[in-house]
Formats: structure tokens, C-alpha cells, sequence
């Protein structure tokens, strides 16, 4: 303990020595005064932690000097020793702030007492003053590392490859960072604390997070996340991001605080995948480079004989001839101008031309186109379009062209059956299912093994040796696939073969067909 | 009386390229779309040469090829394998089936198409004369 030294105030030689021997046997360190002025000068030299002062004095008396002493150190402990019943001088100490009173004469015991008990205070105080240091110290530790750690997730969230956007309770946006802001087009400024959920976001994706959320509260799940999905973000007309985006639901004590969602854009990861797909069909295309050539050739067969028989007919003034001729080297131009098309068309990306168009009136065409032929051959064509089928969103190119080829195929399916006492049809059928456009194509020909099967849709894959491309399933199935669509096929072996290619078309209401009419 | 050559071929081109050579030499030509017909045909009015594709529908080149080659009054019946298949290919389908179906003589006059049409009217004349 630290209060050692003792000033002992007044005027009586013989107390203050008395005292002084007193107090150092029991191990203080004391100085003297012989008044209140005196006092003060000792005071400000040796700076003693404990005065013990008479009241009356000469020069200045000690209820003056405790004035001083406190007004300039209010916690200095001053002990007084007071006369017997001097009641009036003991109100007046008090009021300034005395620390203890001893009567006189002063007894060893009694001043050992308050001397402990001012020694006391002045410990706790040091504790106190130090507590609060330490305190003061630790508060400002702290405040600097919450600010340090917010700034870090502030950082963090503002570096983010993810756009953050998070919503308080009220569906306001809290937290908006530069990925946000770049994907949804606006700036943080304008939209933090500014804009809710639905001023930012589509209707539909408002209305799944807010079930999502009520869902996450409601069931007391609390588990908060809601796993990545994938979607189309349509922030503005025709800005549109695919995105994967996730969901976590906040919550404080069980109470719905807000959610956080989180968005990736994948629009590059979309360009790769295509352009991955591109390569692989060029490479497809590449590597058959000898299936192709054998179709070549057997186009060039036809060419060249086709001309040997119009030189026959030149020469022998043979009509016959040179129609015939003439007829196989225009069937070979043809061969070789769908054999174009369809390399350009497997080879190139192709969006498809989305239209209002009547597949009814495409099943017809194609129908009629293959009808002759089909005679020919002794096989059937039936179309059946349903009545319900009207008018729909869809690219007719891709209708007439999937159709034309598959239905070519079922016809050289059934040339292909060697059972010849069947009735060979092909039908082709077109109907309407919800948004879906339904196009089957079936025939009663040769069917096809799994293994055919399996292979339907390989890069030149044909089982019509040189007479086939190995190009159109290829052709077909790309188109429906960029038209979103899809085929299934099933087929028995000797019974027949179904394809069925399901494209996602929307029918055409009334009210929006007649300016598209117009347009054409 | 010329002789007769009855061509075997499901592709129309081929057929009036061949039918019009063999008129072009003197010969008769008879014209079946494909291997059941070319077997009827063979039968019903029995042509001097065959000229057979291979790949056909509905009875293949290759399986009418084995039915001449192992049918006792048609065995000597001269054939010309003309297709786009390659001769290995076809001699390799063939041994496969030999190995089943017991050995037949290979064809002794194999063109692969395209060919000139002087160079089938000289197979032709090989096989059947003038």
C-alpha cells in the first residue's frame, strides 16, 4: 500500500512531535506544519497522502486550509481533530469534504483507525481509477477491432465474385455490392435502404423468395439455406442473365430478421458449354470425314451416269434417255445442295426463328411432298392433325424440316422390311398438349434393333450404307434441341418405329394474331 | 436373239446408267429394284449375267450372291458384283458368313462404282461375249 506519507498540522510543538513518533514507530513516513499556510507549502513539496490537521491555528486555520486542499485535490484525505463538542466546526468540515474526525486529545488508537480507514479509501480509489483505465483501455481495443472486422466483411462482401443482395425485415435492401449492382443494372446508391424486393426483382422471383422465406420461419426450420438453383434473371427487357443463384434465410432468436440472396452470373460458363458443344459437333463432322465421302461419291455416281445417258440420248436424238438422265443428274444436284444445307446446318449455331405458324398446314406440306414418292413405293402417307391444333409460337423451318426427315426415314424403314406382304403407312401425326406441340411420325416398316437405337443420334451413324448422310437425325434432333424440344423414340423389330418430337410451342391467342398476320 | 443381263440395283440413277450401257453393247437388259424381285426375276426369266449391287434393302446383294453361288442349277451363272462397297469390305462380310453358312467361290469380276461405261460393257463382254 502506497499511502505512507503523513502530514500532521498544528500549532503545539508537543502534539506534532508526540505524534511524529507515534506514526513513525508504527512505519509512516511523516512531515509537519505548523499551520494552514505552512501546510500548503509542504503539501506541494512532499505531496503526503494523509493530512491530519487541528482546526484552530494561527495564520490559517485547518477548516481554511481543507478548503484549499480540495479545491485543489478533492480526493486528499484530511483527517480532523476536532475539540470536544466543537459541534459547529465539525458541520463546516463535513460540509468541505472531511475524511474523518479524531477528538482531542488525540489517542494512538483512534488516530491508527481513521488513519486505516483513509489508507483504505485512498486503495480503493487507486483499484477504482485503474479499473476504469483498464476499461477505458479495453473499450477502445474492442471498438477498434469491431471496426476492423466490419470493414473486413464490408470488404468482403464488396469483393465478392457473387452479387449480395440482402433485405432487412421489411424487405428493404441492406446490402447491394458491385457484382449486384453491375448484373441489376443499378447503382448501390440508388437502391441501399432506397428500394424493397420489388422494385428490384421480377414479380415471380419476389414472390418465391418471400415464400421461401415464410416457409423457412413458418415450419421453424431455421436452417436458413435454400440450395442453389439455376434461372433466367430478367432484369430489364432484354437483358436477360442465366444465373445459379442461392438463398439464406435470416433469422435472430426465431424471429425472421431477413434474407440474403446470392446470384452467379453464368453467362460466361453458358458461352463455354456452347461453344464446347460447337467444337465437339465440328470435331464429330471432322472425324467422319470419310462417311461423307462415301455419300459424295455415290451423288457423283449418279452424276456420272446420269450423264452418260443424256450423251446416249444426244447422240441417238433418244427423248427417254434424255429424260432420264437428265432426271438423275437433277436428283444428284438436289443430293448435293440438302447435303449443303445440312452440314451448314449441323455445323453452325442457330437460334430458332420463332414465328406464329400453323404446324397443321406444315404436316400437309410435307405430306404432299413425300406422296408421290411414297406411291411409288408402294407406302401410304396419312396425316392426322388434331382440331384442337392451331395457330402457335414455334420456327416452322424446324417443324417442316424435322418432319421431312423423319418421315423420309420411315419410308426407307419401310423399304427396308423384308416382310413385302405388309401395307406400309406412314403417319403423321400433329397435336397440341398444354404449351407443348406434339409431331409424331410412325411407321409399320422394318423397326430397329436396340443397338440402332442407341446409336440414333451418333455423328454418322447410318445404317443406309452410302446412301445416307448420317447427317439428318443428327440435323433433326439439334434443331429441336435449340428449339428446346425434345425427341423419344420407340421402335420394335419388325413392327414399326415412333418418333416423337416434343417442342415447347405456345398457342397463339387470338388478340396478339392478327398485327403478326398483318407483319407477313 | 442378244443376250440377256438382268441388273440388280435398288438406286434408280444406277439402274438406267447400267440399263443404258448394256443397250448401247447389243445386249437385253432386265432391271429388278432389289434382292427378292433380282431372285424371282433370275427364275422366272432366266438372264445370261447378273450385275448385283450389295447393299439393297429387302434381301441384300450378299445374300443373293450366296443363294446363285450355292444353288445347283443357277451355280454357273455368271455374276458381276457391282457397288459402292469396297471388295475387301464385302470379302470380309463374306467370311464371316462362310464360317456358318460354308465357302462359296468369290466373284470373279468385282467393280466398285463409279466405273467408266466402257469398262462395264468389257466385263460384260468378258463374261457373256458380244
Amino acid at each position: 500500500m502506497s499511502a505512507n506519507k503523513i502530514l500532521i498540522v498544528d500549532d503545539e510543538q508537543i502534539i506534532v512531535r508526540l505524534l511524529s513518533m507515534s506514526l513513525r514507530s508504527d512505519g509512516y513516513d511523516v512531515v509537519s506544519a505548523n499551520n494552514g499556510e505552512e501546510a500548503l507549502a509542504v503539501l506541494e513539496k512532499e505531496a503526503p497522502d494523509i493530512v491530519v490537521t487541528d482546526i484552530k491555528m494561527p495564520v490559517m486555520d485547518g477548516l481554511e486550509l481543507l478548503k484549499r486542499i480540495k479545491e485543489t485535490d478533492p480526493d486528499k484525505e484530511v483527517i480532523i481533530v476536532t475539540g470536544h463538542g466543537d459541534i459547529d466546526s465539525t458541520i463546516v468540515a463535513l460540509q468541505h469534504g472531511a475524511s474523518d474526525f479524531i477528538n482531542k486529545p488525540v489517542r494512538d488508537e483512534a488516530l491508527a483507525i481513521a488513519l486505516d480507514r483513509a489508507k483504505t479509501k485512498i486503495h480503493i480509489r487507486e483499484q477504482l481509477a485503474g479499473y476504469t483505465k483498464n476499461l477505458e483501455q479495453k473499450v477502445a481495443e474492442a471498438t477498434e477491432e469491431i471496426r476492423r472486422k466490419s470493414n473486413f466483411q464490408q470488404l468482403l462482401i464488396h469483393s465478392s465474385h457473387d452479387a449480395i443482395v440482402a433485405f432487412d425485415q421489411d424487405w428493404k435492401i441492406v446490402v447491394f455490392n458491385p457484382e449486384a449492382a453491375r448484373i441489376f443494372g443499378q447503382t448501390a446508391g440508388d437502391v441501399l435502404n432506397k428500394m424493397t424486393i420489388e422494385e428490384l426483382y421480377p414479380a415471380d422471383l419476389v414472390a418465391r423468395f418471400k415464400d421461401e422465406a415464410q416457409d423457412d420461419t413458418r415450419q421453424k426450420k431455421n436452417t436458413g439455406d435454400i440450395p442453389w438453383k439455376e434461372m433466367t434473371l430478367k432484369v430489364c427487357v432484354g437483358c436477360n442473365f442465366p444465373v445459379r443463384y442461392a438463398t439464406s434465410v435470416l433469422h435472430e432468436n426465431g424471429e425472421f430478421v431477413g434474407i440474403v440472396n446470392f446470384f452467379q452470373d453464368l453467362t460466361e460458363i453458358k458461352r463455354l458449354e456452347k461453344e464446347l458443344v460447337q467444337s465437339e459437333r465440328l470435331a464429330a463432322v471432322g472425324q467422319t470425314v470419310s462417311g461423307l465421302a462415301h455419300y459424295v461419291k455415290n451423288i457423283l455416281i449418279g452424276l456420272k451416269g446420269g450423264s452418260y445417258v443424256v450423251d446416249v440420248g444426244i447422240k441417238k436424238n433418244n427423248t427417254d434417255k434424255l429424260k432420264t438422265g437428265w432426271q438423275t443428274i437433277k436428283k444428284n444436284i438436289g443430293r448435293v445442295s440438302d447435303l449443303t444445307q445440312d452440314l451448314l446446318t449441323y455445323s453452325k449455331e442457330r437460334e430458332p426463328e420463332l414465328a406464329p405458324c400453323f404446324p397443321g398446314e406444315i404436316v400437309a406440306d410435307v405430306a404432299s411432298l413425300v406422296t408421290d414418292t411414297a406411291a411409288a413405293k408402294g407406302i401410304e402417307i396419312v396425316s392426322e392433325v388434331d382440331p384442337g391444333l392451331g395457330e402457335v409460337t414455334a420456327d416452322p423451318q424446324t417443324i417442316h424440316r424435322a418432319l421431312l426427315n423423319l418421315v423420309n426415314n420411315a419410308m426407307d424403314a419401310c423399304l427396308e422390311d423384308e416382310d413385302t406382304s405388309k401395307d406400309f403407312q406412314v403417319r403423321i401425326r400433329a397435336a397440341a398438349a398444354g404449351s407443348d406441340l406434339l409431331l409424331i411420325v410412325e411407321d409399320n416398316g422394318c423397326g430397329m434393333t436396340e443397338e440402332t437405337m442407341s446409336r440414333l443420334f451418333d455423328p454418322m451413324f447410318s445404317t443406309k450404307g452410302g446412301k445416307g448422310t448420317g447427317l439428318g437425325l443428327l440435323v433433326t434432333g439439334k434443331l429441336v434441341e435449340e428449339h428446346k424440344g425434345r425427341i423419344e423414340t420407340e421402335s420394335e423389330l419388325g413392327k414399326g418405329t415412333r418418333f416423337k418430337i416434343i417442342l415447347p410451342a405456345e398457342p397463339v391467342a387470338d388478340a396478339d394474331k392478327k398485327p403478326t398476320k398483318e407483319d407477313k | 436373239m442378244s443376250k440377256k443381263v438382268l441388273v440388280v440395283d435398288d438406286d434408280p440413277d444406277v439402274r438406267s446408267f447400267v440399263v443404258t450401257v448394256l443397250e448401247e453393247n447389243g445386249y437385253t437388259p432386265l432391271v429388278a429394284c432389289d434382292g427378292v424381285e433380282g431372285k424371282e426375276m433370275i427364275q422366272a426369266d432366266r438372264p445370261d449375267l447378273v450385275i448385283l449391287d450389295v447393299l439393297m434393302p429387302r434381301g441384300s446383294g450378299i445374300r443373293l450372291y450366296r443363294h446363285l453361288k450355292t444353288e445347283e442349277t443357277l451355280k454357273d451363272l455368271p455374276v458381276i458384283m457391282f457397288t459402292g462397297i469396297a471388295l475387301r469390305s464385302f470379302l470380309k462380310s463374306q467370311k464371316a458368313l462362310e464360317e456358318f453358312q460354308g465357302e462359296v467361290p468369290k466373284p470373279d469380276i468385282y467393280l466398285e462404282k463409279p466405273v467408266e461405261p466402257e469398262e462395264l460393257a468389257k466385263a460384260v463382254q468378258a463374261k457373256i461375249g458380244e
